[in-house]
């Protein structure tokens, strides 16, 4: 008869305790610092079948499984899912198991101490339980010892990343300081001590091929030494005990975090706080994997890879004040490709949007000339009553009139009834003030254009610029009129033979803006133009993994000496296989890349002008 | 046995007057010319600031000082290989020269206004370079130029610019923006003319009088800030965006001309002999010399000497001088170093 209980569990049930209390108050500080609105989109999420459902996939494929990492990096997708899924079922079979063969099923014991025991009997259950000789019993020994081995073989793949990153695939990893030393160490000694304490009992209480046959056997020789076991068992329960102490206070937090954030995402949450609310669940969600290090076009200047997402987050929940984040947040180019890479999809943009919205820039900002601007076709307007298109170029696109001029050219070739609503020069879209941070001043320039918008008649609007495109999708409300990007009405034109292009055995790169592809997944419709053209090269790293051109507005602070080394960087990525021509969709990209290529540049209306079959 | 010579690279105004004075002072100079007349971008221009002197007139007093001077044109360097500080340079008309000395006078390439898209050269039909309406006064043929009502000159196209790579002054252009601006006034006495800079270089003799003159006696309106947009209207008149930074307003204005004022970068294809003499540049493309001071003829290589925008954006009268003195260079080195052009002629 085993005994049922044991000083040894005290610490574990001391911890447990401790992370649960506070991952419960952090929830509901998070849940309570959501705005109203928020709050209730929260919990109808909760009881809507279909949120729910994909709740619950999300919960197993993101928490357990990793399927994002898998994709990206297998060895580490494996490094992941085998510690998280493994320690995942070792928990659930370990309740299971103790519910099926608790000693103290049979017992008469006071009700607080049957949950107490309740509590620690099935993280330490091989002490207090001696095998049952059945076959159900042996499965789960089986079991439990097999997840063991698992999650044994992620700890060591995890010490090899540890000692040598490149054997993992990363370049740079993101760099700890002492506390995170002490929970990945108290981690990673966690399982390698449930193997050791269950095999130096084994003999006596039972267990399966890792922890009687290859444990007891080969390190304890068969035998049973009850002080050195003892020592064992209370060292693990130390250890864990460690972790769950130090766990809020460390990246490990994105355990409970991830859990959480998955469920206010599916909610349609967005951040709207830097430090409040959603911000919170996400930065607590970041594992620091420092994925997004490596990916950062920034990083190519040497020092910059410190105003990475990893590291503004990390400095976001140290709660360092505004003034000590206001590099990282300005600096950034806003390409969101470490969102892209990022395992758990951590907007980090739109942290450091808020963040910005929070500084105060001294920008006077004069709109009186709002007033002027005065819809000058209307009159003609009303006699043609069957407007569809209106062309809004852009400020961007009026510096490069050959993107203009191309356009023109188009809707005359595919005789497309439409406008060039700011031919005579743009109200600016609102996307720069709102990278400012300057939400109010964007929302002004917005409902002056989407009233001349409106007023038009058309329902469709055609855009030359993917700043502008989107600032459109997501703030204009323009119910009723389709928005697209000029590469998307091309290939449209195209696939309806509205427009005819001869083909030509030109080679051309093709560019993805960040703002047109990152951000709206528009990669085909251009690849589908060029292959109309001519012959479309690969690039190095294209579509979502496209490097930003340098030229970005997004960043307010960036030197032009280092947006050089982007735009040379991206440009090399872009030319790997010798193209004739580089084109892209986005008169800034065009601008940037113009000054520092070595072949032509061309904005993709204007190869599709220089194209078209008149015939 | 080959006589040996100093070879000039490049006949415009620098390679005639070096050469010019290198025959005055005794020496064998040979002038490789790529093209097919001496004069340089000076051929193409009609007249000079500040006074709107006579380009033609300085051009033949230049060529004809040349005359006698030994000259390849039609030429291009296909190698050149240096031996006991002697170069030997093969040319493209399958010639060959010993020389004791090379001075570089290879100018200049005036910035190719379509790299800025925004003033959309090349695009809209009315806008044209300084180059181009210089050709317009030698020929009075072109056709987009008719009787423009309202015109506007955009100062530092290409200069002063980040945005293209160049961040150095070309020294020339505010001084030959209001020469060119006054000129067209006298052409068509009606139409306004404004001339957008950044700040006016009036540095050099005689410069700030016809500043003085261009806004007294012509009316010519000179607006501190740079356009920034062009776009063309329904009827195909240009529509110009630029700020008066003196005023503080952004500015829109219609305008039937507008005229780039382009600047100078470094000539194309000097790479090519830079790399066969193993001369450097500096980071704006030019052509390094040995000092900033002290050394402005020479380069690095003993024995190859530099003369006119070759190694900076210069005016006329600079590059006079520098051919000059850059002759004077060649000479003392030849006497110092007991070269054998010398010591044969002397």
């Amino acid at each position: 008869m085993r005994p049922i209980f044991d000083p040894f569990v005290l610490p574990f049930v001391l911890g447990m305790t401790f992370v649960l209390l506070y991952c419960i108050i952090g929830m509901t500080r998070i849940i309570f610092q959501l705005p109203k609105e928020d709050r209730r989109k929260f919990v109808r999420s909760l009881i809507t079948p279909k949120t729910l459902w994909k709740d619950i996939k999300e919960l197993f494929n993101d928490c357990l499984f990793h399927v994002k990492i898998w994709k990206r990096k297998p060895l580490l997708g494996y490094m992941h899912s085998s510690i998280a899924f493994g320690w995942f079922m070792i928990i659930i079979l370990g309740h299971m198991e103790s519910v099926a063969f608790s000693p103290f099923k049979d017992m008469q014991l006071p009700l607080m101490e049957k949950m107490a025991s309740n509590l620690y009997l099935p993280i330490f259950f091989r002490f207090f339980a001696i095998e049952d000789a059945s076959l159900k019993a042996q499965i789960y020994c089986f079991l439990m010892d097999f997840f063991l081995l698992m999650i044994i073989s992620g700890i060591v793949i995890a010490v090899v990343k540890k000692k040598k990153p490149k054997n993992v695939g990363l370049k740079r990893v993101t760099k700890f300081g002492i506390r995170e030393d002490l929970v990945r160490i108290s981690l990673w000694t966690i399982f390698p001590l449930r193997f050791l304490a269950e095999a130096s009992i084994a003999g006596i209480t039972g267990g399966s091929f890792l922890t009687e046959f290859i444990g007891n056997k080969l390190i304890f020789g068969g035998s049973y030494n009850e002080t050195l076991s003892l020592i064992l068992w209370w060292l693990y329960s130390i250890d864990l005990a460690i972790f769950m102490f130090v766990l809020p206070f460390t990246r490990y937090m994105h355990i409970p975090a991830e859990a959480l954030l998955i469920l206010l995402r599916n909610a349609g949450l967005k951040t709207t706080e830097p430090r409040k609310g959603y911000a919170v669940a996400e930065i607590y969600s970041c594992p620091s994997c420092g994925l997004c290090i490596d990916v950062c076009p920034m990083s190519e200047v040497k020092d910059n890879y410190k105003n990475t997402a990893v590291y503004f987050i990390r400095n976001i929940r140290k709660r360092k004040r505004r003034r000590d984040v206001k590099n990282m947040t300005e600096k950034c180019l806003m390409c969101g490709k470490c969102i892209e890479v990022c395992p758990l999809g951590i907007e980090s943009l739109d942290i450091k949007m808020a963040q910005r919205a929070k500084t105060y820039y001294k920008i006077k900002s004069d709109f009186s000339y709002l007033e002027s601007c005065k819809d000058t076709e209307s009159q003609s307007r009303q006699d043609e009553k069957s407007l569809k298109t209106v062309y809004f170029a852009g400020c961007m696109s009026h510096l490069t009139p050959k993107i203009t001029r191309s356009m023109k050219s188009i809707f005359e070739a595919a005789k497309e009834n439409y406008e060039f609503i700011d031919a005579d020069g743009s109200i600016c879209c609102g996307r720069p003030m709102m990278l400012t941070g300057k939400v109010k001043e964007a929302k002004t320039l917005i409902a002056k254009n989407t009233e001349l918008i409106k007023k038009s008649g058309a329902n469709r609007l055609v855009l030359s610029c993917p700043i502008c495109y989107k600032v459109f999708k997501e703030e204009y409300q323009l119910d009723g009129i389709e928005i697209l990007h000029h590469t998307q009405y091309i290939n449209e034109l195209i696939e309806t033979e509205r427009l005819n292009i001869d083909r030509s055995d030109k080679r051309y790169a093709y560019h993805d803006p960040c703002e047109l592809g990152r951000a709206f997944g528009v990669y085909d419709e251009p690849r589908n133009i060029i292959d109309n053209i001519g012959l479309l090269t690969q690039g190095k790293s294209d579509k979502d993994m496209s490097v930003c051109c340098g030229g970005s507005i997004g960043s307010l602070t960036i030197t032009l000496e280092e947006r050089d080394e982007i735009t040379k960087n991206s440009l090399k990525d872009i030319t790997v296989n010798k193209p004739d021509e580089i084109v892209t969709a986005c008169p800034l990209c065009l601008k940037t890349f113009a000054r520092l290529s070595p072949i032509n540049v061309k904005d993709i209306a204007e190869i599709v002008n220089e194209n078209i079959n008149v015939s | 046995m080959n006589e040996h010579k100093i070879l000039i690279i490049g006949g415009g105004p620098a390679g005639m007057e070096t050469a010019y004075q290198l025959k005055k002072l005794g020496l064998k100079p040979v002038i490789i010319e790529r093209s097919d007349k001496l004069g340089g971008h000076l051929a193409q221009w009609d007249r000079l600031f500040p006074a709107s002197d006579d380009a033609e007139a300085l051009l033949e007093k230049m060529r004809e000082q040349c005359i006698d001077i030994e000259k390849r044109l039609n030429t291009r360097i296909t190698n050149i290989t240096k031996e006991n500080n002697i170069f030997h340079v093969s040319l493209s008309n399958g010639n060959s020269y010993d020389a004791d000395a090379i001075v570089l006078c290879t100018g200049f390439d005036l910035f190719k206004a379509e790299r800025k898209q925004e003033y959309g050269y090349g695009i809209y039909n009315n806008v044209i370079t300084n180059a181009e309406l210089e050709h317009y006064f030698k020929t009075h043929n072109d056709e987009r130029i008719n009787e423009p009502k309202k015109i506007g000159f955009v100062h530092c196209v290409g200069s002063r610019d980040v945005k293209v790579n160049n961040t150095y002054c070309s020294k020339v252009c505010c001084a030959t923006a209001l020469k060119q601006a006054c000129e067209i006034k006298e052409e068509f006495p009606d139409s306004d003319v404004y001339c957008f800079y950044m700040d006016l270089r009036m540095f050099g003799k005689g410069y700030e009088d016809l500043y003085l003159k261009a806004q007294k006696d012509f009316d010519i309106k000179c607006v501190r800030g740079r356009v920034c947009e062009v776009s063309e209207n329904i009827e195909g008149k240009l529509v110009i965006k630029a700020e008066d930074t003196l005023l503080g307003t952004p500015m829109k204005m219609t305008l039937d001309l507008l005229v780039l004022m382009c600047g100078m970068e470094k000539a194309s294809g000097i790479e090519r002999i830079q790399n066969m003499l193993n001369i450097k540049s500096n980071a704006d493309g030019f052509i390094e010399t040995r000092d900033t001071f002290y050394g402005l003829n020479h380069t690095k290589e003993e024995g190859v000497f530099v003369a006119g925008a070759c190694t900076s954006p210069k005016t006329l009268p600079d590059t006079i001088a520098e051919a000059r003195a850059a002759a004077v260079e060649v000479f003392n080195y030849l006497k110092d170093n007991g070269q054998q052009t010398f010591s044969l002629r002397f």
